[in-house]
């Protein structure tokens, strides 16, 4: 199967399994919306029954904002003008380049975020994998059966994540770009070398990444229960079929990147109480669904490229799980048998 | 001044033999040609003729000079003292780097070797008076006369045979060989950028209690007498190079060099720059009641796009403030845009000054616009009023930030926040939040974080180097923001005008310009200095309560048949409005309190700030919407605007609401881009 084959199965997958798509979308919502309300609170006390309040809800008011600044602590901090519109895929996409550190409260949410979401990925890809179906009792059996495996995994890499953040990273753009760049006196010759350090320091990441995606679909799709088995199995994967993996990659990247051009462009800047509050919301949130769609289309084609590379397609070792009886029923059941009491 | 003529010639040839380079001193009375005027506009009391050799393969300047000096005191002075600044970077001694290092600055303790520079002087004699023993080097020494830090050596003091006297000249040659350092406090070199500034042995100022010649501080500037500037810079052939003045000639030398001459009348430094790789453009301030002024752009070739942005920075500093303060009276200005990472931008020197931009600069951003309107400013404010700004810094930075940001008012709105991504290469514009006179300009929101960092009223080279730059620039823009809105522009623009006139190519002190105030406003404006400026209070008003109830009462109350109970039903009106405002702060500035009403009808009472809490009150027909402390914002150093006013119909709920919900989207999206790990 080639990488285009993948990635249009793919979608094809991804399209047939919308409830997947909106209960993946409802999970963050759900971890966001207790924040955003927290959040609403202090902007909410600090306003208190002032008449700036109209100022705000009629529109972005950067004195006022640095007035909240100063006031802030928390989660608090984390409310700044450049989280409006376009602004916030900056500010995360940069954060993240360029290891900015997360407020205490982001880095707890997130934490809490990715772990939810390794043990919802057995369920995704178990159903991915299987093309069909798999109701409620399937996908959560399948997150259940799966869940340790994936938070090993989650474990090794979260490790190498931070070895690459912290060591390569830091070697990278704490170390070898000052030294290169320091007697720089053009500032675009810097700016191409930082960039060459993002390419290095992202190729490795990418690498990585292809690795535990595949770790990932080999520990679901294979039924394996060791995780480093996994990792080294998703590892003599890629390096079996480096091009097509590379490549697909590439594709869901692009796609990426077409959502992110998209949304650069449709944006609306900082909302205002009323319509364009809701404007905000919807294209906001459409984005954010998009984004959802994408990460499981990431999930959905490497899913299909990997079965359609095995002797045979749909191939998944997992056998389908069984919804356990309530414990009622499984009292009647048991009630010819003597050895049960 | 400089007419001592065959015996000073004399004494230069003798001179010659001791040191490599000698200075021609200039010839008297300056033609006025380029740089030089007809009649002198200040006292010109400390000249220098220069000649300076820059060798980019060693990072080395061999200078001479003669410094002609008049004591302007009424005080003899024993001995001379100078400044060599180049030694602050001599090594982690000096108290420039000490000070620094408090505020936590460790990148200079990781300097290499090739960073450091400094100065030494190799030959120090008195020339043309006949009465001393000429060479004065065994004699110089270095003092410390602000911390007593024995390894520092930026100051430099001769004593001399017999005091010079009050009104007496005296011609100091100097000898000195510097390195040229990596760039600390904006001079230095990268690559083949050099700016040199506060490069050569400066003399002091002697007022009547003495020198006042500190030593180079972490937060404080410069400070020195008028004089004419003769200066001859030798660079490498083909390197472009700017300066303090306008080059009256260049001579090509044999060993592949070109000297440059520069001359300057009535001003008290001289910088200059080279590279070889500047774009030189030219253009012509105009102006129907201001001196036309040809102005000379040194820009780095990445730039070449926003020359025209540079040069309407600097035409819109010349028309403002030379219509608010005066004409700027020297006829040339360049601006030098510094090479990327030289830390040299954003520094005023006389007739020159540097910019600073870069390579991404969105239109509607600050950038070069913001700094080249307040440095081109200081040509007024620091060029032409000489404030001594080791102890006052605000006289020049604090009003010429005031000043800046009323011009970036007036010429360059709209300008909104600018974030920069990706190793602060990549800009993006957030035109949802346009930039304020107050907010940006006077820089509010750093002050509100270190109102009580220091007391304003003492001496610059004292406050605490981390936080010195809030009181200097951003509090005394913010109290002469509050000064403008208190008198109104048209007494404001008075006061300075006066001020500029009456001072330009002197040394005002601060009870100088407050005497000022005082006089052109016509008002006793004592208490308000003593807030801003002799106290470091905070200001804070705010509306602790708004009430607006039936006016009925209850219990019993005077009757026409004796004592009687009130009635039970509450009628509809009158309404009784109570307002109790606060004084959270230390700070005392009178203000009004301003109630407006159903009906639109507003009330005011005027406050004299002074008590910590007061109620108003007023009965009406009709219930009251808001209240209000300060409602036309007069006092702009009050750090909490939100608390001034409270409406009985709160919007805060709907203002919490609409922006939590683009904070949710942010949070979404920041989760998703974390879920590229798993």
């Amino acid at each position: 199967m080639t990488a285009r084959a993948a990635f249009r199965e793919g979608m094809r997958r991804v399209n047939g399994a919308p409830m997947v798509v909106a209960g993946m979308f409802a999970v963050t919502l759900l971890v966001a919306l207790p924040l955003s309300y927290a959040l609403r609170g202090m902007i909410a006390a600090q306003l208190g029954s002032s008449l700036e309040a109209d100022t705000v809800a009629a529109g972005a008011s950067y004195d006022w904002w640095e007035e909240f600044a100063a006031q802030a602590s928390g989660l608090g901090t984390t409310f700044i003008p450049s989280i409006t519109g376009f602004g916030a895929v900056l500010d995360n996409l940069g954060g993240l380049l360029d290891n900015v550190p997360l407020a205490a409260t982001i880095a707890g949410v997130t934490s809490a975020w990715l772990v939810l979401w390794s043990f919802l990925s057995g369920g995704v890809i178990d159903r991915f994998a299987r093309a069909r179906r798999t109701r409620s009792h399937g996908f959560f059996g399948a997150c259940g059966r799966h869940v340790w495996r994936l938070l090993r995994l989650g474990v090794v890499a979260g490790l190498t994540y931070a070895f690459l953040f912290r060591y390569v990273h830091g070697w990278i753009f704490a170390h070898a770009y000052p030294w290169l760049t320091r007697d720089v006196t053009l500032e675009r010759s810097a700016f191409a070398i930082r960039v060459a350090g993002y390419v290095v320091f992202g190729a490795l990441l990418v690498l990585c990444n292809i690795v535990f995606d595949y770790a990932r679909v080999r520990l679901v799709v294979e039924d394996r229960r060791s995780a480093l088995g996994a990792i080294l199995a998703g590892g003599r994967f890629v390096r079996r079929k480096p091009g097509a993996t590379l490549w697909l990659y590439g594709l869901n990247l692009l796609g990426f990147l077409l959502l992110v051009a998209i949304y650069a462009l449709a944006a609306p800047g900082a909302p205002r109480a009323g319509l364009s509050m809701w404007l905000v919301l919807l294209v906001g949130e459409a984005y954010i669904l998009g984004r959802h769609y994408l990460k499981l289309l990431f999930y959905a084609s490497e899913t299909v490229f990997f079965q359609g590379a095995v002797a045979h397609v749909a191939y998944t070792a997992a056998p389908a799980v069984v919804w356990p009886d309530s414990p009622a029923a499984e009292m009647i059941g048991n009630a010819d048998r003597p050895d049960v009491s | 001044m400089f007419g001592r003529s065959a015996a000073l010639v004399a004494l230069l040839i003798i001179a010659e033999a001791a040191v490599p380079v000698v200075p021609q001193p200039p010839a008297a009375p300056p033609a006025p040609a380029p740089g030089g005027v007809t009649s002198a506009r200040s006292p010109r009391n400390a000249g220098y003729a220069i000649t300076a050799r820059l060798d980019p393969a060693s990072r080395t300047i061999t200078g001479n000079e003669i410094v002609t000096w008049r004591n302007t005191s009424n005080a003899p002075a024993p001995t001379l003292r100078f400044h060599l600044y180049y030694n602050a970077w001599r090594n982690t001694n000096s108290t420039w780097i000490r000070e620094r290092r408090l505020t936590g600055d460790t990148s200079l303790m990781a300097r290499p070797e090739s960073d450091w520079g400094w100065i030494d002087v190799t030959n120090v004699r008195i020339i043309g008076d006949g009465r001393t023993a000429g060479d004065l080097t065994s004699r110089l020494r270095f003092i410390a006369p602000d911390d007593g830090n024995a390894d520092d050596r930026t100051v430099m003091e001769v004593p001399l045979d017999r005091p010079v006297a009050p009104g007496e000249t005296l011609n100091v040659q100097i000898a000195w060989a510097s390195r040229v350092p990596r760039t600390f406090a904006r001079t230095g070199t990268i690559g083949n950028f050099y700016f040199i500034a506060q490069w050569f042995p400066k003399i002091g100022v002697l007022e009547d209690s003495g020198w006042n010649c500190h030593q180079f501080h972490a937060a404080t500037e410069f400070f020195a007498d008028f004089g004419t500037y003769d200066v001859r810079l030798t660079v490498p052939k083909g390197w472009v190079v700017g300066a303090t003045g306008v080059e009256r000639d260049r001579r090509d030398e044999a060993d592949g060099t070109t000297t440059h001459h520069y001359y300057q009348d009535d001003v008290h430094d001289f910088a200059w720059t080279t590279s070889p790789d500047y774009i030189e453009q030219r253009a012509r301030f105009e102006h129907p009641t201001l001196p036309a002024t040809e102005m000379r752009l040194l820009l780095q070739p990445e730039h070449a796009g926003q020359a025209e942005r540079h040069f309407d920075a600097t035409r819109a500093a010349l028309k403002y403030f030379g219509e608010w303060f005066g004409p700027y009276p020297y006829g040339h200005i360049t601006i030098v845009d510094p090479a990327w990472q030289s830390d040299a931008g954003g520094m005023e020197y006389p007739t020159l000054l540097t910019a600073g931009s870069r390579w991404l600069a969105p239109r509607g951003g600050l950038e070069p616009e913001g700094v080249t309107v307040h440095e081109a400013g200081h040509q007024f404010l620091y060029g032409i009023v000489a404030t001594n700004e080791f102890e006052h810094a605000w006289m020049d930075e604090g009003l010429t930030t005031f000043a800046t940001a009323r011009v970036m008012e007036q010429r360059f709105q709209a300008h909104y926040y600018v974030k920069r991504y990706f190793g602060g290469f990549v800009p993006w514009t957030f035109r949802d939040f346009q930039l304020s006179r107050v907010g940006d300009g006077d820089r509010l929101a750093p002050y509100r974080l270190n109102a009580k960092a220091d007391l304003p009223s003492a001496a610059t080279w004292q406050y605490w180097p981390g936080t010195g730059g809030v009181i200097t620039y951003n509090k005394t823009a913010l109290w002469l923001h509050t000064l403008e809105r208190t008198l109104g522009w048209d007494t404001m623009q008075r006061i300075l005008s006066t001020y500029y006139s009456r001072w330009a190519f002197r040394h005002p002190k601060p009870q100088d310009f407050f005497a000022i105030v005082n006089e052109v406003s016509g008002r006793d404006l004592t208490g308000f200095v003593d807030q801003v400026y002799r106290s470091s209070n905070v200001f804070d008003y705010g509306v602790e309560t708004l009430r607006s109830e039936a006016a009925t009462v209850r219990g019993y109350v005077d009757g026409r048949e004796g004592r009687v109970l009130a009635g039970a039903e509450v009628p509809e009106g009158p309404f009784r409005t109570t307002v109790v405002v606060r004084r959270y702060g230390e700070g005392v500035f009178p203000v009004d309190v301003r109630v407006v009403f159903e009906n639109k009808e507003e009330v005011r009472w005027r406050w004299d700030g002074r008590d910590r809490w007061k109620v108003f009150a007023v009965e009406k027909p009709v219930r009251a919407l808001s209240a209000e402390v300060d409602p036309d914002r007069v006092l702009l150093l009050d750090v909490n605007r939100t608390n001034n006013s409270s409406t009985l119909a709160p919007g805060a709920g709907k203002a919490a609401r609409t922006w939590s919900v683009a904070w949710l989207i942010w949070l979404q999206d920041h989760l998703l881009t974390y879920g590229f790990f798993v």
